[in-house]
């Protein structure tokens, strides 16, 4: 059973514009005693700061914009449905700029991600992302973050922007384009320092020719602030130095080396 | 002046004396070799097979050109800004910031950017690789050069084209949007990190990776293609700057003193001896399949000691450590210009900025390592190249 509640306290955003993202309640909260009405930060506390950080920017620089983050609160499975009540009450409670809450199971939760026209999906669980990625929906795995960064960190990898397509597009290849041609022009309306949104590409294999992906995703509208072509270099120092909130690669990806 | 050439087998004053070492005297690298495989003593004959390594195989990569591992390889760190010219744009930077900057590379991408005062240096390296993968196809043991900029991300396509028009091996590189690579250059295990701006080099030195700042010379004297040599300086470079303090704040006389007092005890290690330590590894490979005298790598010291008495602690230090320099220049106080036009290295070291522009007049590339005492006498201060 899938439904949808719209979060009163938060204007809704222009559909046609904005860029959905959808996390896991899972991710976002984290379960505290059961006498709490209201749940503890979860792992994606950070990320949703830092994402409301960004509308915030952007609407300082244009009080009309429409390409704004729009965030849904996703619950994935039968458990989590059971707990809408707490989940509503806690995003109230820290003031999170969430639209909608959606409630799903395991079962139907994709078919929800799709209704909502949900462009990232984020989550903590290892399965839930690939499934969402199989159905054509871009996702991203969530790890716990050492000191996140305030601005809000995307990291591409290079290594799927350049992989030459061999039959017609995924449907996650084509979304991962959508949603970095977006992130890509949300960028642009800052300067090179003082950004609330920083994209990061790293190109773990290969050599220089994979740099390629830097003149790729300018095509597609994205200006990369910092790019590292590693040719088998560990990966590692870079994630411990830049800290991203995600990584994008090809539908979904994990934080693992 | 005495000139010397050393031959590890010889030795010195005919005893080889007991040598006392300092309490705060230590012969250990900085570690990052140490960490690194050993010589590995099996590819010295013909191996069909290649040997089982545990941990990580070297990367394959379609058209069989693999890269080294970073632990493996003596990395070269290199900036942009020394390894291409790249004052016009750094004009533009200063005069007009950042927005019409970016605006300008990207109108300029297919430009390929002039060789800097680094690229000599990095085509000396290039060709010590391919001898070192002719005699040795299977190893990681090779130079690793990694281009790093503060430069936004997409100005790298110029920085690309650059490397292409060239016909440079670079592969890895970090274009770091402003932040500091230092975190990355640590954790890559970096040999060697040369970069136009000494606040960088400073923080890379206080980081233990051996830096130098280098500038850019009106005059170039030619260099070779085929031997990469590299001149150090001895004091604050390649051994600490303890004797150095002494001169500064007794004098000449209390220095030689000191010198004669404390010949037998090693001096203590200075930033870029364990550069020295990688080069000499990659010699002993050369030496090892009969390439002595013909050894694509020469290394040269270059002291105002002198040879009949300070100079004698430097050589006693430079043994017990291990390590063979091929030449070694005592001047005694005489200047350096004349003699390292003479020996041409494709780069020199040395922690004072009035030898490295004495080289640098005289067109040799001396990149400064700000590195003890002396750098609070450095009363001469240029400015660098586009800082």
């Amino acid at each position: 059973m899938v439904s949808t509640i719209q979060n009163t306290d938060v204007k809704q955003k222009d559909a046609d514009r904005a860029v959905v993202v959808a996390v896991t309640s899972r991710a976002v909260f984290e379960s505290g005693a059961d006498g709490d009405d209201v749940y503890g930060m979860g792992v994606a506390f950070p990320l949703l700061q830092a994402l409301q950080r960004v509308n915030k920017r952007l609407l300082e620089e244009n009080p009309a914009e429409s390409l704004l983050f729009d965030v849904v609160l996703i619950t994935t499975d039968s458990q989590q449905q059971q707990q809408s009540c707490r989940i509503i009450s806690s995003t109230r409670h820290y003031g999170l700029e969430v639209s909608r809450f959606c409630f799903s199971s395991e079962e139907d939760f994709v078919e929800s991600l799709q209704k909502n026209n949900v462009q990232l999906f984020l989550s903590t669980d290892s399965n839930e992302a690939p499934q969402a990625s199989q159905k054509g929906v871009l996702s991203a795995l969530l790890d716990r973050q050492e000191a996140p960064s305030e601005q809000l960190r995307v990291m591409f990898c290079g290594d799927a922007v350049n992989r030459p397509d061999a039959g017609p597009m995924p449907a996650s290849r084509q979304a991962a384009q959508n949603f970095s041609a977006q992130l890509g022009e949300m960028r642009q309306r800052f300067g090179m320092s003082d950004s609330p949104l920083r994209i990061v590409l790293v190109t773990s294999h290969g050599g220089r020719e994979s740099c390629g992906a830097l003149r790729t995703l300018r095509s597609h509208g994205v200006n990369v602030d910092e790019a590292y072509c590693l040719a088998g270099a560990p990966r590692s120092p870079i994630l411990s130095v830049v800290r991203p909130h995600f990584l994008l690669s090809d539908g979904f990806s994990g934080l693992e080396d | 002046m005495v000139k010397m050439s050393l031959d590890p087998l010889q030795v010195m004053s005919g005893q080889v004396k007991e040598l006392k070492v300092s309490p705060s005297s230590n012969g250990d690298s900085r570690g990052s070799w140490e960490e690194k495989e050993e010589f590995d003593q099996d590819h010295l004959g013909l191996t069909t097979k290649p040997k089982l390594v545990t941990g990580r195989r070297a990367r394959k990569v379609e058209g069989g050109v693999f890269f080294p591992k970073p632990e493996n390889a003596v990395s070269i760190a290199v900036s942009s800004r020394v390894l291409f010219r790249t004052e016009r744009e750094q004009e533009v930077y200063l005069q007009k910031g950042v927005e019409e900057y970016l605006r300008y590379q990207i109108e300029h991408e297919n430009e390929p950017f002039a060789p800097g005062p680094a690229f000599p240096f990095v085509k000396a390296l290039e060709a010590v690789n391919t001898r070192l993968r002719e005699l040795y196809p299977l190893s990681e043991e090779l130079f690793d050069i990694v281009l790093v900029t503060y430069n936004h991300a997409h100005v790298g396509i110029r920085l690309i084209n650059t490397i292409n028009h060239h016909n440079l091996f670079i592969e890895r590189f970090c274009m770091t949007g402003g932040s500091s690579p230092i975190g990355y250059l640590k954790a890559w295990h970096t040999n060697l990190y040369l970069s136009a701006d000494a606040d960088k080099v400073r923080e890379a030195l206080a980081e233990g990776i051996a830096a130098a700042t280098m500038f850019m010379t009106e005059k170039l004297t030619e260099v070779s293609e085929s031997q990469l040599r590299v001149a150090f300086d001895g004091d604050a470079v390649l051994f600490s700057d303890e004797s150095e303090r002494i001169f500064k704040a007794h004098g000449l006389d209390k220095f030689f003193e000191h010198e004669r007092d404390n010949e037998d005890t090693l001096l203590d290690h200075g930033p870029l001896k364990g550069f020295l330590e990688a080069l000499g590894k990659l010699q002993k490979k050369f030496y090892a399949k009969g390439h002595r005298l013909d050894c694509p790598i020469r290394t040269f010291l270059v002291t105002a000691r002198s040879a009949a008495s300070s100079g004698i602690r430097a050589l006693k230090t430079l043994r017990a450590w291990g390590l063979e320099i091929d030449e070694a220049l005592f001047l005694a106080g005489a200047p350096k210009g004349p003699m390292l036009e003479k020996i041409r290295p494709h780069i020199y070291f040395d922690d004072q900025m009035f030898h490295v522009e004495g080289a640098a007049e005289m067109g040799t590339v001396a990149a400064h390592v700000p590195y003890g005492i002396a750098q609070k006498h450095n009363l001469i201060q240029k400015s660098s190249v586009g800082k």
